[in-house]
């Protein structure tokens, strides 16, 4: 599958949003702006831009946790204006400036985050479950890194998804990482993918740096999932550029990451990637992608704008105790 | 009126319901060839589809409730004993309760959550634990257990329909248990929440649930030749719970005995020991007694008998309030 301009730019442009939206974050956190902490994912924002540009308003979505899903929101046309909001207790917030760092936008269909890495795997099932018996031909996109991989739920949802052929597209973005413990020294093979074989669950590797040679790789298990050929497995090799967390050691086991290792990755930044190969192609000029770089700031300062002038969230006790359930 | 056990009418609570709302689907693990009968012959009327057995993976079974649900169907999901929850126990409970709540949305989870729990089959702990009083303690989910068929029906039936995640255990002691249900033709639900008097009287009122109820009316028949005369009262649910009914039978009776058939510590029992202590101290004439599991794993075979709440270690609660 070979992409279009029109969908090269799509792509280049939620990349430059995304690595804007992310810088913008940690910088927040560095301010002492944002509640609670912050995963960057600074190295490791092309995945989530490639998986979700195209997407549906309808596929469901669960968002990898770095970067709190915002590369993946984003990519796939939610208006994550309320997203800061919430990340600063705002009444404005996605949940009303309840949850801190999770988000909600059931309409676009991403439901939840939880602090359970693997949370994604469970749910994902039903989701899937549901598109197939409603026939609607929505496709689940289930983001998560390579650590979630260790959890037992990751074996159900591939072994049910698969039984049951639901459209299911399991994401692997594997950035080697998972806090301090490396996927090289967690994982039992090289590549998280070999999973799907004891599922005879058709897999993909892909270099997840390139947002083109993802977005590419995820369009054909789109289509596949739609098309209601089955799940499908694609792993992401990406990176990630700082620690786990704004504040947390960036520890390889319990010795520091080195340098060199860090000047390796940022060998391979994906915005330099992909800028350096817009050029070459002559899809954008230098003029046209500095235009996308402002635009991105722009709407990223009216995202702040709006987060920094809503109020804080200040129910009462009994006002939140009384809506512990619906009627 | 007719008589039916109360296993029948938790199945005819599921049958109607799934009539009723194309939405509500079952999913569980041997439901389809029904393990326990209150899914005997659901398969043939609703399909392997809307009766859907899952492979041994709780996780991915809850999910595919989890997961529905979000997208706006009403699952109903059988755990077949109680405590194999425990083995997706971070989607339905942690993750299930705060789903509303914390995101501040107008949405929430219709899910049911059923099993079979309790003493009685010498089956040992991991077959024979409660769970209500597990799931009262995680806020966001209803809890409700029936004692009767009239009220197992009535129950799951408003189970179904609530807007809300409900766990709604049967207790594997009284599956059998007979009573007079509603004609088929009329619906009714008996409404979550909402305690009710299941034997009136003056001296001291009982608060049990499910076998312990049974057992409780036997003692309270028992008492009655001595002059004793207990008021017996079924919670039915445990969140939201009626505590209103007890302290209005407690004006009565200054004396309460709480039969709760799970570990004493941490249990409901003391939960309704506590809210007792706090909103009618000056009811009580003696302090609230309790009748719980022993701290201590439940032992299979004979020894489950040893140390199960019984008729006679109510009988002697009974007799040591009134003391």
């Amino acid at each position: 599958m070979s992409l279009s301009k029109e969908q090269m730019v799509k792509l280049f442009t939620n990349l430059v949003r995304a690595s804007h939206y992310d810088k913008m974050m940690y910088r927040r956190m560095m301010q002492g702006k944002l509640i609670g902490f912050y995963h960057p994912a600074e190295g490791a924002i092309a995945p989530g831009v490639g998986a979700c540009t195209f997407l549906n308003k309808d596929d469901n979505l669960n968002p990898h946790h770095r970067g709190h899903g915002i590369t993946h929101m984003l990519s796939k046309g939610i208006d994550v204006s309320t997203f800061l909001a919430e990340h600063t207790g705002k009444e404005t917030g996605c949940c009303k400036g309840r949850s801190a760092w999770h988000f909600h936008y059931p309409d676009d269909k991403v439901y939840q985050q939880s602090g359970f890495i693997g949370h994604n795997f469970a749910p994902a099932v039903g989701w899937g479950h549901a598109a197939k018996v409603r026939g609607m031909g929505q496709v689940v996109m289930n983001c998560s890194g390579d650590g979630s991989y260790g959890e037992g739920r990751a074996h159900e949802s591939m072994l049910m998804c698969q039984n049951w052929q639901l459209p299911v597209i399991f994401f692997c973005e594997n950035n080697g990482m998972a806090i301090f413990s490396s996927a090289e020294e967690m994982h039992p093979t090289e590549d998280i993918s070999s999973m799907a074989q004891a599922y005879g669950m058709p897999a993909v590797i892909v270099d997840g740096q390139d947002v083109f040679a993802v977005a590419e790789v995820a369009m054909a298990a789109i289509d596949r999932a739609r098309k209601g050929k089955g799940p499908s497995f694609v792993e992401c090799k990406t990176m990630r550029y700082n620690e786990h967390d704004i504040g947390t050691p960036d520890l390889k086991g319990w010795e520091a990451r080195s340098e060199e290792e860090h000047a390796e990755m940022r060998k391979r930044e994906p915005v330099a990637l992909a800028t350096e190969r817009i050029l070459a192609d002559g899809i954008l000029s230098q003029t046209e992608i500095e235009g996308i770089h402002e635009a991105a700031l722009k709407e990223i300062e009216g995202v702040e704008d709006f987060a920094d002038s809503s109020e804080i969230s200040r129910p009462s006790e009994a006002e939140l105790l009384a809506d512990v359930f619906v009627d | 009126m007719r008589t039916i056990t109360l296993i029948e009418a938790i199945k005819e609570a599921y049958q109607e319901e799934m009539r009723r709302d194309e939405n509500v689907f079952m999913v569980g693990q041997d439901i389809r060839g029904a393990i326990f009968p209150h899914t005997k012959g659901l398969v043939e009327e609703f399909g392997p589809q809307r009766i859907l057995d899952t492979p041994i993976a709780e996780s991915g079974m809850y999910g595919v409730a989890l997961g529905a649900a979000q997208e706006g169907m009403r699952p109903i999901v059988d755990f077949m004993f109680g405590g194999f929850s425990y083995v997706t126990f971070s989607e339905c409970s942690v993750t299930t309760g705060q789903y509303h709540f914390l995101h501040g949305s107008p949405r929430s989870l219709p899910i049911v959550m059923t099993a079979g729990v309790g003493t009685g089959q010498r089956l040992a702990n991991d077959h024979a634990m409660s769970i209500h009083g597990t799931f009262a303690h995680h806020p966001g989910i209803k809890v409700a257990m029936p004692s009767t068929p009239y009220d197992a029906k009535g129950m799951f039936k408003a189970a179904i329909r609530d807007n809300n995640p409900v766990m709604i255990p049967w207790h594997m002691g009284i599956m059998m248990l007979k009573g007079e249900v509603p004609d088929l033709d009329e619906d009714y639900v008996v409404p979550l929440g909402v305690a009710d008097v299941k034997r009136e009287g003056s001296d001291v009122t009982v608060m049990a649930n499910s076998l312990q109820l049974q057992h409780a009316l036997k003692v309270a028949d028992k008492l009655e030749k001595e002059g004793i005369s207990c008021e017996v009262i079924d919670p039915r649910s445990f969140v939201p719970f009626d505590l209103d009914t007890v302290l209005k039978s407690l004006e009565k009776t200054h004396r309460l005995v709480v039969v709760d058939e799970d570990w004493e510590s941490g249990s409901f029992a003391n939960t309704v020991s506590a809210n007792v202590m706090e909103a009618g101290f000056d009811l009580l004439d003696a302090p609230v007694t309790r009748v719980t599991l022993p701290n201590m794993p439940i032992p299979g075979g004979y020894m489950e008998d040893y140390i199960a709440p019984n008729p006679e270690k109510i009988e002697a609660a009974i007799r040591k309030v009134l003391a």
